[in-house]
């Protein structure tokens, strides 16, 4: 262990000191913050003005809301019961962007919902429920009881009110942090794939320059495979690192310089709203917030970033210890540099149908493939990390690590396997690689 | 000091090795010589442990070689390399620590050997700056860095001038004085006659002779004398009746020569003598051995054919 420790610190100290690591250390980062402020400044645009139509067949609501409370939000009614399917078609409404549904039972059960065409964002969304359930609340303290208003409001619960697309009112098709999780998933592959090419070419390279014979006399095959996929390892670690505080000290910047309006309006929650409702000039300076941006919310609120890295952290190191295996043992493999390239192929094909595989779970989160998926170890930490980032069921977060246990054994597996090729290639110069010397090495103690 | 016993070794459905069986003893500096592909370098590999032999066994000290001998062993192969972005001084810790010194004693020896190799200035280039023969210098550096006992070099001078070859063998000299043991592998005969004790030849796979270097050359001798003398080349020439062959002659001046001559039929030395002496004065005459190259062409040749 001590000559694989004496390896890696080796690897680690050419690729830190690299003049290409220092590059990608520092624009790699910068150039993320970039995207993110472009989004930030240009993905706001999101509508501005909505018109909600009220479907209230019992006139629960009647001429209660006024599209003065807020200019943000028309409020409009309708007499009769409106299919979503009608909503959503008849020429009719197209005007409109929402249908609020109120039925007879609001008063006792506290539900309802709301169908957008295009989703709202979240300040829309707060102001709605706001205002209907302002509007509820005085329609049952009229009727039922003999409180005032305020004394109510003191003893009263949240309204319960779910958003829903009505292309899609299931709620199967994906959200943005789903898309924040298929991120981290890239971001994960990314870097398997630049540092198992590293260590592609570094074994390669050894070979080529006849360096690896001087090593094998001191070390075994496994313990300078082992060492190699550290030594790069670490120096990815190291890499993430430095991309993690330029990202997060940049956002932070951000936050407390470029987009400090935004992010004061987006901070609120709905607990807040509630807790606050009675406060008349709250609730005003709530509402006149105008600068509102989805991504800017996304970002500093919606990703849950203390539940998603340790677990991007844990997915990574699982994933490049796999995917490290076989990069190693694909060098070791190659007669000479340029040969061999094509069994890279086979896991460039890998990486890519793990991220068609985090694609696929974005839409079809339930899907059986998607459970098959998930604890595939080719593609488990891309899938893992958007459904992280989706939000597992209640009672169902153990099957984060039954996939990590079976990335583990996997890497484990494949670092053995690896290891007989890497034993059985590494002192071979100068041949062709072919399909069955490959399984007479694997045949091979 | 070193055992090998019937090493065979096959890759595929090539032989590289067949039942091959030396002895290195201890404190002497042994050849292992051999056309290319004859199956030295597998043989190297073996008793390094890189390459698992398919049947016998190395003994290193009396016992069984384990990995843990390979620390007493330093090892500089043929196709060797070095970390081309790395400076002299960076490689020479990274290998010293491999082979177990501490990062304290690593410096020490790297000190002393720098300074015995008058290569102080180069600690802090880089392997790409330097040439072919310093980076061999570096080689040899980091090979002999951690004091083994038993010094396996394949073909070590190649790449080296003239001068760096003699510091080489120098340097081996005393290291067999020292009582280190040093295998080499080499193709410069004029190298092994000089500094090997013995030698083992291998041929297709086959150890074919393994000796003292003066037995093999005893063994091959053929009835050759050079005799050095002033006079007349036509009175030397005169005076060689049938029992004699000029096979040739170095002019040392116009009245001095150095003649080879062989015997034929029942001719000895003596008889030679004489018949030169009265007719050139003769200042030297010795037995001619056969030179390395000549006894190696003549093991390896009647093999082939």
């Amino acid at each position: 262990m001590k000559n694989s420790l004496l390896i890696a610190i080796r690897e680690w100290k050419e690729r830190v000191g690299s003049r290409s690591f220092l590059l990608f250390s520092v624009f790699g980062p910068l150039v993320v913050l970039a995207l993110v402020y472009l989004l930030f400044v240009f993905g706001g645009e999101s509508k501005q003005h909505w018109n909600v139509l009220i479907a209230d067949p019992s006139g629960v609501l009647k001429d209660r809301i006024l599209s003065a409370d807020d200019k943000n939000i028309s409020y409009s009614f309708a007499d009769g019961y409106i299919e979503t399917d009608e909503f959503r078609d008849a020429k009719k409404y197209q005007r409109f962007d929402a249908l609020l549904e109120i039925n007879g039972q609001i008063l006792y059960t506290k539900v309802s919902h709301v169908f957008y065409r295009g989703k709202p964002s979240t300040q829309i969304e707060k102001s709605v429920q706001y205002h209907v359930e302002r509007r509820l609340e005085e329609v049952m303290v009229d009727r039922f009881t003999e409180f005032s208003i305020e004394d109510y409001r003191k003893i009263k619960q949240p309204l319960n009110l779910g958003f829903r697309d009505v292309y899609d009112p299931e709620g199967l098709e994906s959200d943005l942090e789903g898309w924040v999780g298929y991120f981290y998933g890239i971001i994960i592959f990314v870097f398997v794939f630049l540092f198992g090419m590293t260590i592609l070419r570094s074994v390669s390279r050894e070979k080529s320059n006849r360096i690896v014979e001087v090593l094998l006399a001191s070390v075994s095959p496994n313990q300078l495979m082992l060492g190699k996929i550290i030594g790069v390892g670490l120096s990815a670690l190291v890499q993430f690192l430095i991309w993690a505080i330029v990202i997060g000290a940049g956002l932070f910047f951000m936050r407390e310089t470029l987009f400090p309006d935004m992010l004061n309006a987006a901070n609120l929650n709905v607990q807040d709203l509630a807790i606050e409702a009675s406060n008349q000039s709250y609730s005003e300076n709530y509402f006149a917030a105008r600068e509102y941006n989805e991504f800017v919310e996304l970002v500093y609120n919606r990703v849950r970033f203390s539940v998603i890295l340790p677990f991007f952290l844990l997915f990574f190191v699982g994933g490049y210890f796999f995917y490290g295996a076989l990069f190693a043992s694909v060098g070791a493999t190659m007669g000479s540099e340029s040969d061999g390239q094509q069994f890279v192929l086979p896991i460039i094909f890998m990486l890519c149908l793990a991220l068609y595989s985090g694609y696929h779970v974005l839409y079809y989160p339930e899907s059986p493939l998607a459970s098959f998926l998930h604890y595939l170890p080719f593609t488990s930490p891309v899938v893992v990390m958007v459904k992280l980032a989706q939000g597992y069921e209640p009672g169902y977060g153990y099957q984060i690590y039954m996939s990590l246990l079976v990335l583990f054994i996997s890497a484990f597996a494949m670092l053995a396997i690896a290891s007989r090729l890497y034993k059985n290639g590494i002192l071979q110069f100068g041949h062709r690689v072919r399909i069955k010397h490959i399984f007479k090495w694997l045949r091979k103690t | 000091m070193l055992e090998v016993r019937n090493i065979s070794k096959s890759f595929y459905r090539a032989e590289a090795l067949h039942d091959v069986s030396l002895t290195v003893n201890k404190g002497e500096i042994f050849g292992l010589l051999g056309p290319n592909g004859a199956g030295k370098t597998t043989l190297i590999r073996v008793i390094n442990r890189i390459v698992e032999p398919d049947h016998g066994s190395v003994r290193f000290d009396g016992d069984l070689m384990t990995d843990a001998d390979l620390g007493r062993i330093g090892y500089l192969p043929e196709e060797r390399g070095l970390y081309r972005s790395m400076t002299v001084e960076a490689h020479a810790i990274f290998l010293g620590r491999l082979r177990g010194l501490s990062k304290k004693d690593v410096r020490a020896k790297i000190d002393y050997w720098f300074d015995r190799f008058q290569i102080n200035d180069w600690r802090k280039k880089r392997i790409e700056e330097l040439s072919k023969g310093m980076a061999q210098k570096v080689q040899f550096i980091c090979t002999v860095l951690h004091e083994p006992k038993l010094l396996i070099l394949d073909e070590p001078f190649s790449g080296f001038d003239p001068l760096n070859v003699e510091l080489i063998k120098q340097e081996l000299i005393q290291m067999r004085a020292a009582g280190k043991t040093v295998i080499l592998s080499t193709h410069n005969m004029k190298s092994v006659e000089e500094i090997c004790d013995r030698v083992a030849l291998i041929h297709e796979a086959r150890k074919v002779a393994e000796d003292k270097i003066s037995n093999l050359q005893a063994e091959r001798k053929m009835g050759l004398y050079a005799v050095r003398f002033r006079g007349n080349m036509i009175a030397f020439v005169n005076a060689l009746w049938t029992g004699f062959e000029l096979i040739d002659k170095d002019i040392l001046s116009e009245d001095r020569f150095v003649a080879r001559v062989k015997m034929r039929g029942e001719s000895s030395f003596e008889d030679l003598l004489k018949v030169l002496i009265g007719q050139v004065q003769i200042e030297a005459a010795w037995e001619v051995m056969p030179s390395m190259q000549d006894v190696f062409i003549d093991i390896v040749q009647p093999v082939e054919k």
